[in-house]
């Protein structure tokens, strides 16, 4: 046998020649990245550090489900359940009630305990129920405590801490909650006796429009993710092909060449994901002690589902051989040389315009849905959005490149600039994809939000600019409600306090015919100041007495009259259940003289009517069963004031419930959605920013001997500077512009699903704006390196 | 002592980096309109020379003087305006910027001068004529073979009609037919603008252009004429 024919022997005796050439080729392009000297390492690093960072994200968006269902496992294993029928007192049980708190916004989870025996149960992540008297406190809790800050905590919470609430009693570790243990709690206090904790609560179902939102906010996010990923995985292209020419001159083809690079990126690609990997487990690591947003997790918590961490560990090292392999067909790589082909051919608009066109066509096709209904179809909605904003990347490269290929003349740094975009626009459009999707996908995310956000707020009536707190208090003893009152008006702070005692009046004598009880109206009492704030009741003075009508409507005013009415004689003192008076009955008349006045809602937006009188009027010492209700006015000087109410509430009652007045509240789903989205665009503008700097500084690297010719014959800094700044403001300008298209396009199509026509155009600016801005510090940021580059040495290697 | 009449003239340079000297007491000179040759092996200190010469870089001591400048007192701006407009540069390989046009190429020194960009383009048409590479304006550097890419660097460094031109093996990418013919229209038309030429080269052939030949080695200077260290 010849040797020729030997070698052609030997060539087909191997079991898949294709499969054998792959894996050898993926091995050199292995072994080039381990041992292509400083520059292969350098490479390698670069793409490992840009997909490693992207691993992290993904991983941590693989944990939102854990994450999820930590927190909801734990919340339901602390309720405190009280049922339909109560629970017999036993060894085994307590008595429970809730004492939460808030200190300078934050909540505070508390609860007050009573073991009616020595067998009753205690709170997840509580080892031992503390004596009367003390408490177990969350490790945060106990911190906050223990610092400066917590100064007018501890004086509202006078229990001794004796111990710490474990990890399975606390929704995170940055929670504040406290269980104390008082023996003062009966049974009118608003506590109730359990014989344990848990309970499965099922969670609330989202309404479509807030599901469409999350699908939507998901893509956004985890697109610029993968793009960062594909830039990264490019990360030093150009210095690698110069090397893959090296292997051409020795005999190797371009499909060799092709598959070498694919290794060299694979391996750059797995050391990201084990870098990305051993990141996420030590940012896992510290998580707890980092809250963004007033989210925070333990580590535990922040575990990848496997089936998602799988998808990340095959989607990454593929998607690093995929884009090799298409970046490298723009690439003639000859044995003398590299040849960019992309600036001889023009990319082409056909193919790209559909994908956005597309992608609002499966919007649309999911139909409209809303707050109360309508079917959401996850992938039609996932679909849509990625393949418009899919969209906007394919077509900013045919934009930059439609663009600046008609611009012509200009000053020299403009003239350099777009030179250079017209020469090779693919990095400068690569490098700019990230923020494209992100703005575009934040102007559809604001536009959705401010459209449906209204679905989610509700207007709660209160007024916060008459009064701040609103409190209840617990005694129905009219000289103790006096005192409480007194002690709030002196509290530091405390500019007012609107306080009313509140009872019932009722017609005396029997029932008549048609009625099946005594007509009856409610009595308040109240200084001339605190009744003027619940009716339009004119000049007050101590001894006046008005009759309040309803002016919402509600209650008829000829039935009000039967009671409330001037020169009428009511009884202070009916048994609501026997309609005969407790006792001895105390019978009161109201005066002649009493005006007839309209009511006024209250600060907390509640309404009352009947019969208001001032102190000198009617003696409340005569009121059967009087509640109390005060509104507190607080000083905005005093930044403490808020606290130093609910001190005063605390040292009172631990129970007393002291309510912030706000104007609207926010659906507490909307707000957790809104809340992650912001803890998610933190992180995603992070990396898109991290991206532009590193290819920025990877595009100056590359001209580095350039820019020292340049100095050389005495090229100005500014003059390179602008350059530079031109370099990154065109395609940035243009990105935006897209940006801008595709989000109004997307946010539209969101609208019409979600059956709204509001479209907020102020909702736009700012996103464009900080991606603007975004750019403006990449572009300061990597000015330092370019001056630095500019230095002379750059021509040594000459 | 300083020869009468030079237009640069360089005393006791010394420059190192690190631990390495680059110079080690250089001294040089040169006549407007004269073409010197600054021979040696290589890492010998020739380019160090040069962009010392050039205020490209500053020496850790001695003295570099332009006429009635002292190049070394120099701010960097003031260095950077005289490269701008006193001073051609040409390269072994011509590092053209790629994205620039052959004729923007070359007017580009102008229109760093400030020269507006139709007279600047005006004249470097002109330049290309004569250095016989007008066929080739509008192709960019990635498309012109080396011996055009280096004619166009050396219309580049003439363009703005420097006095001194600074050539740092500007045939050292050329093959010897190529290499002739740029030396050729280098020295030809830099001595018809009476432009000094300071043309570093480790060549015998390309030394044979010059009027002068100084030998750089160990970072000292040696006049070929004068036999002086």
């Amino acid at each position: 046998m010849s040797a020729h024919e030997e070698r052609a022997a030997n060539q087909g005796s191997g079991p898949d020649p294709g499969r054998a050439s792959w894996a050898r080729d993926l091995a050199m392009g292995l072994r080039f990245a381990v041992g292509g000297g400083r520059e292969g390492w350098i490479r390698t690093a670069l793409t490992a550090v840009g997909v490693g960072l992207g691993v992290v994200l993904l991983l941590g968006a693989a944990s939102i489900p854990h994450i999820l269902e930590s927190r909801q496992a734990r919340g339901d294993a602390r309720v405190a359940v009280n049922g339909d029928r109560p629970v017999k007192r036993s060894s085994a049980t307590l008595r429970y009630a809730d004492a939460g708190t808030s200190f300078h916004g934050d909540p505070v989870r508390g609860a007050l305990l009573r073991p009616d025996g020595p067998d009753a149960p205690a709170p997840p992540g509580v080892h031992e129920l503390p004596h009367h008297g003390e408490m177990v406190v969350s490790p945060a809790l106990k911190e906050l405590l223990a610092s400066p800050e917590g100064t007018l905590l501890r004086e509202r919470l006078r229990f001794k801490a004796v111990g710490t609430i474990a990890e399975p009693g606390l929704a995170g570790p940055g929670e504040l909650a406290y269980y104390a243990v008082s023996d003062r709690l009966a049974g009118e206090d608003g506590s109730f006796r359990i014989a344990g904790f848990g309970s499965r609560i099922p969670p609330r179902e989202l309404p479509p429009t807030l599901l469409v939102l999350i699908i939507v906010a998901c893509v956004v996010l985890l697109m610029p993710v993968a793009l960062f990923i594909a830039t990264a995985v490019r990360f030093g292209g150009e210095r690698r092909d110069r090397r893959l020419a090296a292997l051409r001159l020795i005999g190797a083809d371009r499909r060799t060449v092709r598959r070498t690079a694919a290794g060299e990126a694979l391996f750059g690609a797995v050391c990201g994901l084990l870098l990305g990997t051993v990141l996420f487990l030590a940012v896992r690591q510290g998580i707890g002690s980092v809250t963004v947003w007033d989210v925070n997790a333990f580590p535990g918590d922040v575990t990848p589902s496997p089936a998602l961490a799988a998808l990340v560990a095959v989607a990454v090292p593929l998607c690093a051989v995929g884009v090799t392999l298409v970046a490298l067909r723009g690439v003639v790589i000859e044995p003398l040389g590299v040849v960019r082909s992309g600036a001889g051919r023009r990319r082409r608009v056909w193919w790209r315009l559909p994908l956005p066109v597309a992608g609002i066509a499966l919007l649309l096709a999911n139909g409209q849905v809303g707050t109360g209904g309508g079917t959401v179809d996850p992938y039609l909605i996932a679909g849509g959005a990625v393949l418009v904003l899919l969209g906007a990347v394919t077509l900013l490269p045919w934009a930059v490149e439609a663009v600046v290929g008609r611009f012509r003349g200009g000053p020299v740094p403009w003239q350099l600039a777009t030179r250079r975009l017209q020469l090779s626009s693919g990095p400068a459009a690569r490098a700019v994809s990230g923020i494209t999707v992100a703005v575009a996908g934040a102007i559809a995310l604001q536009l959705f939000f401010s459209a449906i956000q209204g679905d989610f707020m509700k207007v709660t009536g209160q007024d916060p600019h008459r009064a701040q707190q609103d409190v209840t208090l617990p005694s129905h003893d009219v000289a103790t409600i006096r005192e409480m009152v007194a002690r709030f008006r002196t509290t530091k702070g405390v500019r007012g306090v609107i306080a009313t005692i509140e009872s019932t009046a009722s017609r005396p004598g029997p029932v008549r015919r048609g009625e099946d009880f005594p007509p009856s109206t409610q009595v308040t009492v109240g200084d001339c100041a605190s009744l003027g704030e619940l009716a339009h009741t004119g000049p007050c003075k101590d001894g006046d007495v008005f009759v309040v009508k309803d002016s919402t409507g509600m209650v008829d005013t000829g039935y009000l009259f039967k009671t409330a009415r001037p020169g009428a004689r009511v009884l202070l003192n009916q048994d609501i259940r026997t309609g005969k008076p407790d006792g001895a009955p105390r019978t009161w008349t109201v005066p002649r003289t009493a005006r007839v006045v309209g009511s006024r809602k209250d600060p907390s937006g509640q309404t009352a009517f009947g019969i208001f009188a001032t102190p000198g009027a009617l003696d409340t010492a005569a009121l059967a069963d009087p509640r109390a209700r005060a509104m507190v006015r607080t000083d905005p000087a005093v930044a403490d004031a808020a606290e130093y109410v609910r001190n005063t509430a605390a040292r009172i009652d631990p129970l007393m419930d002291v309510r912030t007045l706000q104007n609207l509240e926010r659906d507490k789903q909307f707000g957790s959605v809104r809340t992650g989205l912001l803890v998610a665009s933190t992180a995603t503008l992070a990396l898109i920013a991290a991206g532009m700097l590193v290819t920025t500084l990877e595009q100056l690297r590359e001209r580095r001997r350039l820019l020292s010719v340049l100095v050389a014959f005495g090229t100005r800094r500014a003059t390179l500077g602008w350059s530079v700044l031109w370099q990154t403001a065109v395609p940035v300008a243009l990105g935006l512009a897209l940006a801008l298209a595709a989000g109004a396009g997307l946010g539209l199509a969101l609208l019409r699903t979600a059956g709204k026509d509001i479209f907020d155009w102020s909702v736009i600016w700012p996103m464009v704006g900080g991606g603007a801005g975004l750019v403006a510090v990449v572009t300061l940021l990597s000015l330092p390196p370019l001056w630095r580059l500019m230095r002379p040495d750059g021509l040594r290697t000459e | 002592m300083t020869p009468e009449g030079s237009l640069l003239v360089a005393e006791g340079l010394h420059k190192a980096y690190g631990p390495t000297p680059a110079l080690d007491g250089a001294d040089f000179s040169i006549h407007p309109g004269e073409v010197v040759a600054v021979m040696g092996p290589s890492g010998s200190g020739k380019s160090t020379l040069l962009h010392c010469l050039a205020g490209i870089i500053a020496p850790d001591s001695g003295t570099v003087r332009y006429g009635p400048h002292t190049l070394t007192g120099l701010s960097d701006a003031r260095r950077s305006a005289l490269r701008r407009t006193d001073f051609g540069f040409v390269f072994q390989f011509g590092q053209l910027v790629p994205e620039l046009t052959a004729l923007e190429n070359v007017a580009l020194p102008l229109r760093l001068n400030g020269t507006k960009r139709k007279e600047a383009e005006r004249q470097a048409r002109e330049w290309l004529e004569r250095l016989e590479v007008d066929t080739v304006a509008q192709q960019r550097p990635g498309e012109l073979s080396g011996g055009q890419g280096q004619r166009i660097a050396v219309a580049r460094a003439l363009a703005t009609r420097p006095r001194v031109v600074f050539a740092d093996e500007p045939t050292g990418a050329l093959d010897s037919l190529n290499g002739e013919r740029v030396l050729t229209l280098l020295t030809d038309a830099a001595r018809d603008t009476h432009a000094a030429v300071v043309l570093v080269t480790h060549e015998a052939r390309v030394a044979a252009y010059s009027d002068r030949e100084i030998v750089v080695r160990d970072g000292k200077v040696k006049d070929m004429m004068a036999g002086l260290i």
